[in-house]
């Protein structure tokens, strides 16, 4: 999506002035019940396979909005993060990855957190994979409860970010921060799609900007994404390019439309576009290239 | 070939209309006909001109104009208006003649609450037309309202089978039609988005506006173009004798209008200008707090209009018309670090129009008209500039006849042409050393044409019938389109007082609106028929009983009606609608059904008025499979968020004495449908950051919020005129006045304990948008 997040911001600015401002006084909020109707859990995967990394994967399932109790009364188990948040595991899925070729991989139900990356995974592999461009890869999963779940994707071709840049304001104090420039260029056979990540120190953290980019309007030229004025002299900033396939940019657009509707009285809900069958989720390959820049 | 067929066919019913009037006619008649004004000059629609001694009367028409056709001799014509001193003319007639009254306001002690420009109960009970409803701004000025702020697309969504978009908001869904089925039309000139802020505030300042016409069903044959509803709005005309100042100070706007005589008695002219001033406010805010750290600035928003009328009396056959409109909603937000975005958005329009009296049977208007919206958001930094932008602009040329052959035929005809220039979408991203060069401009045009008919048949004392035929077509690029849309509705007298009335109407719409939304949004695009967008169409049959009770006190009626529609347009999940070359894949296709029976009882004169209504409704759609997609819910049907079940309205105005008058409107409807999530599912995405819940929609509209309810208050106090004269009044309202918790969302937030902030739970929170709201407006008129 070319309007990046500057321009969604004004939008979003623009509501909150005419409706949020009004709206956003406390005493105008409160507790209602809710009587949902039936809602039936489903698997759902979450799997981001990466050349030379170990495969690693989470399956979970979706659960009543209000509900816990209903995946908890099926036998699954309750995974309690730091924050308190819960995520309920399924303990009885076995999934199988099948590789460029068709040879099936098992990969082991295992529960656990990856110490590089601090994400948490339910099954693992033992070996790094091996993926180049064009290859297929294929998911299996399936529970002792007949929700099986199915999914393939191709491992997106290798797009390079050209350079990056950040030039300050004018002014100075607090108020002196920089934009950030990257560029890559856009290949024109293709249709393709981008995800662009800016983080100032460990990627870990939170991204600073996070936008979906489709080449709609520039198939076929050189791009560049430009941050409002947001980083201070000291900060790192690694910009990461993603070279999506059209079904994880779709996800990716999906779950943000989803979460934004959760609360925009302007927006229209979106049902989730997962790529796998039998569930819901994602499962893909990532192809990205990075750059870390120091800002004097 | 069916063009062809069609086109024979509309003209060959033309002509039967234009001679059938000749059918039994045998004593000589003759027409008298002229305009009504008050003593100001401005004209005075819905204005009787009646022989009582011959049972003949007629109405004025929204200019002020009749025609009544009358047999040849002698006659007393009498000419009333609510709030006026009669008139009686005696008048010999052996020829066609014209004849125009100048009627004085009259010092009754209801004074300025009269609602004027009414047409009476009687009226109203013996017209053919049927769903339609009429409201002048007088009668909108004494309710009360949001903020203050006078708005009579609002005042409209108190009448039956008439619902808003939501709490505040001036969008009008009319008997299951969505907003952008609407014909909004300011002086016969199209109005694209009526729309202020979003659509809490309608683009009609309430100083210009002299009445407005809302048509539900039974649309006559000179209105085209949209499904659902005809809102015609009347500008005022202004003062022919005198200069006259006319303003109010609110909560939120000022007014200020000057209008008075071109040359006296011959024209006169009228400006209005409003704007808001939030944004003085908020500025004052950024100032105070700009050396806070931590402060954000509150963007700067306000909107302004001005309205332009004139009117100039040619000669005794000829007079001129000109209709101006220019409105602007401003956002602009300037960060402390440098970087500047503005959106801005609004209407423009005017129109001539020329009319010219053929003789007293036939009068033509002929009118040249320009409408344009359009809406451009940018920003930049640096050397990076950034640009999004829609516009629509519309040159049309129509004429219309009014004929009065005899007494027992009124015949209206005419023909319009309209240009349309889509610029569907136009996006920017550039930086001035080239390395960023992205551009998209979407243009399309389109001509739309409408020719029509329409013969209001005058068969007996007891029955009256209207028919009806407009031939529609639209053109763009190579794609071309027409229908053939048949117009009737009937009365039958059982009684003086009482009337069964039925009606059927066929309408096309070339336009569309995409909006990817459920509110009416700035960024809203109109969209031509194509191939792949066919036009959209609905046909509505209706009837209903009228009952003059109480003296002719008040009228009760009951109207059912059915409305289905086909090529109604919706959107896939997650369609882009921006700078979209190919915005055609993006839709979908479905149909949609509205049925529903309001009930309506009003009152018109006396110290206390007001009315009751009550429409119990259904609107359902339905999206099949297509396109890949899996339609919307799944092909199910499903109620679009406008439905409600139940309506009721109930609407008083009391003049206390001659200074003091009270008003209160309370509203009652079913909640509205809207979509929650059913479940959720949790994601980590590519890095650790935080598990989000994301949540999942299986059903659109599958949830009622809760019933709607809502007492407004109003109180309207004239003060004791200056010694320089003139008029002012403080006018108070309050708005939810029992400060009522409306649900205007929900949605789901995590519970946290306050002491670890730890995720608790789950739970469902409803918003409201507007407390108990009080303001006060000082008028004056001088």
């Amino acid at each position: 999506m070319i309007i990046g997040t500057v321009n969604k911001r004004i939008l979003t600015l623009a509501l909150a002035g005419g409706v949020g401002l009004l709206a956003g006084c406390k005493s105008l909020q409160n507790d209602v019940n809710v009587p949902l109707p039936y809602y039936a859990n489903q698997l759902v995967a979450e799997c981001y396979l990466q050349n030379g990394a170990i495969p690693r994967l989470t399956i979970t399932e979706s659960v009543p909005y209000l509900d816990d109790g209903q995946a908890i009364a099926a036998g699954s188990q309750v995974l309690a993060l730091s924050n308190g948040q819960t995520v309920q595991l399924p303990t009885d899925v076995t999934v199988t990855l099948t590789l460029p070729g068709g040879r099936p991989l098992p990969l082991r139900y295992s529960p656990g957190v990856d110490k590089a990356t601090g994400k948490y995974y339910t099954h693992v592999g033992t070996t790094p994979l091996v993926a180049q461009a064009g290859q297929q890869f294929g998911l299996d999963a399936q529970d002792k409860r007949g929700r099986h779940l199915t999914g393939t994707t191709i491992v997106p071709t290798f797009i390079r970010i050209d350079s990056t840049q950040y030039k300050y304001n004018a002014l100075t104090g607090v108020n002196k921060k920089a934009y950030f420039v990257t560029k890559w260029t856009d290949p024109g056979a293709t249709r393709d799609f981008y995800r662009l990540m800016l983080h100032k120190g460990k990627p870990a953290n939170n991204s600073e900007t996070d936008n979906l980019v489709d080449d709609r309007l520039f198939n076929g030229q050189s791009y560049s994404q430009v941050t409002t004025y947001r980083f201070v002299p000291g900060d790192t900033v690694t910009a990461t390019l993603y070279h999506l396939d059209s079904l994880y940019y779709d996800f990716r657009v999906s779950v943000r439309n989803a979460r934004n509707a959760n609360g925009n009285p302007f927006a229209q809900p979106s049902s989730i576009h997962s790529n796998v069958q039998g569930g819901l989720g994602i499962f893909t390959v990532l192809v990205s290239d990075q750059r870390t820049v120091y800002l004097k | 070939m069916i063009r062809d067929a069609l086109l024979r066919n509309f003209i060959l019913i033309s002509v039967l209309l234009a001679t059938f009037p000749r059918w039994g006619w045998a004593q000589a008649q003759h027409v008298l006909s002229g305009v009504v004004r008050g003593s100001d000059g401005g004209v005075l629609p819905g204005a009787s001109v009646a022989v009582p001694a011959l049972g003949l009367g007629t109405a004025t028409e929204a200019d002020g104009h009749y025609k009544l056709s009358l047999p040849e001799g002698a006659q007393q014509v009498v000419v009333s208006f609510v709030g006026y001193t009669s008139q009686t003319l005696s008048v010999n007639l052996h020829r066609s003649q014209q004849h125009s009254f100048t009627l004085a306001a009259a010092a009754s002690e209801l004074g300025e609450v009269v609602v004027r420009g009414e047409q009476t109960l009687k009226e109203k009970l013996q017209t053919t037309q049927m769903g339609v409803e009429h409201l002048s701004i007088r009668e909108a000025k004494l309710l009360p309202a949001l903020f203050g702020e006078v708005d009579i697309l609002k005042t409209l969504q108190l009448k039956p089978g008439v619902q808003s978009g939501g709490e505040g908001s001036s969008g009008l869904f009319v008997r299951g039609g969505s907003a952008d089925q609407n014909l909004v039309l300011v002086d016969n000139v199209l109005v694209y988005n009526p729309n202020h802020l979003f659509g809490l505030f309608s683009v009609f300042n309430s100083d210009a506006v002299q009445s407005v016409d809302l048509y539900k069903s039974g649309f006559p044959a000179q209105f085209g173009g949209r499904l659902s509803s005809v809102v015609d709005v009347k500008l005022r005309e202004g003062d022919r004798e005198k200069f006259v100042t006319t303003g109010g100070i609110g909560l939120i706007s000022s007014r200020l209008s000057f209008e008075g005589p071109i040359k006296k008695g011959k024209g006169s002219f009228i400006v209005s200008g409003r704007r808001t001033y939030f944004d003085v406010f908020t500025r004052a805010l950024n100032r105070v707090n700009a050396n806070k750290e931590d402060y954000t600035p509150i963007p700067d928003y306000y909107f302004y209009d001005f309205n332009a009328k004139a009117n100039y009396t040619l000669g005794e056959k000829d007079q001129l018309f000109f209709t101006g409109y220019l409105g602007r909603d401003v956002f602009g937000f300037t960060s402390p670090n440098g970087f500047q975005a503005a959106f801005t958005w609004g209407n423009t329009l005017g129109a001539l129009r020329w009319q010219h009296v053929f003789s007293p049977r036939l009068t033509a208007n002929t009118s040249a008209s320009i409408t344009s919206y359009k809406y451009n958001l940018g920003n930049s930094i640096d050397q990076f500039s950034f640009n999004l932008g829609s516009t629509i602009l519309d040159y049309t040329a129509r004429t219309d006849f009014d004929y009065v052959p005899n007494d027992r035929h009124t015949i209206k005809f005419g023909a319009l042409v309209t240009a349309h220039n889509f610029g569907v979408g136009r996006l920017q991203r550039n930086s001035q050393d080239n390395s960023l060069n992205v551009n998209s401009d979407v243009n399309y045009l389109g001509q739309e044409a409408g020719l029509y008919a329409s013969d209001n048949i005058k068969v007996n004392d007891k029955f009256q019938t209207e028919l009806g035929l407009r031939l529609s077509g639209f053109q763009s690029g190579t794609d071309h389109f027409a229908g053939l849309e048949p117009r009737a509705a009937a009365r039958y007298s059982l009684s003086d007082k009482v009337a069964l009335k039925a009606s059927y109407a066929l309408m096309y719409q070339y336009v569309h609106l995409v909006s990817n939304s459920g509110a009416s949004l700035p960024t809203d695009i109109w969209y031509p028929s194509r191939l792949s967008v066919k036009p959209e169409r609905s046909q509505q049959v209706s009837s209903g009983v009228s009952f003059l009770l109480g003296d002719g006190k008040f009228l009760l009626t009951d109207e059912v009606y059915y409305k289905w529609a086909n090529n109604q347009i919706d959107f896939k999940d997650g369609a882009q609608i921006f700078a979209n070359n190919n915005l055609d894949t993006q839709f979908l296709f479905g149909r949609g059904w509205a049925y529903g029976n309001e009930l309506y009882l009003e009152k018109k004169t006396g110290k206390t008025t007001g009315w009751i209504g009550y429409t119990l409704a259904w609107t359902k759609r339905n999206f099949p499979p297509q396109l890949g997609t899996s339609g919307i819910n799944n092909g199910q049907d499903f109620y679009p968020n406008y439905d409600r079940r139940h309506n009721l309205n109930i609407v008083v105005i009391h003049q206390l004495n001659t200074r003091l008058s009270l008003t209160a409107s309370f509203v009652y409807t079913s909640g509205a449908p809207t979509t929650l999530p059913l479940g959720r599912f949790a994601t980590q995405d590519i890095y650790q950051g935080g598990i989000q819940a994301v949540p999942v929609y299986p059903d659109r509209n599958s949830y009622r919020m809760i019933p709607y309810h809502r007492l407004d208050l109003g109180l309207v106090y004239k003060l004791r005129p200056t010694r320089i004269g003139g008029d002012r009044d403080l006018t108070f309202s309050i708005y939810n006045a029992y400060n009522r918790r409306n649900a205007y969302f929900i949605y789901f937030e995590q519970t946290r304990d306050k002491a670890t902030d730890q995720v608790t739970g789950y739970r469902a929170q409803q918003v409201s948008l507007f407390p108990f709201i009080p303001s006060v407006t000082y008028n004056f008129k001088f």
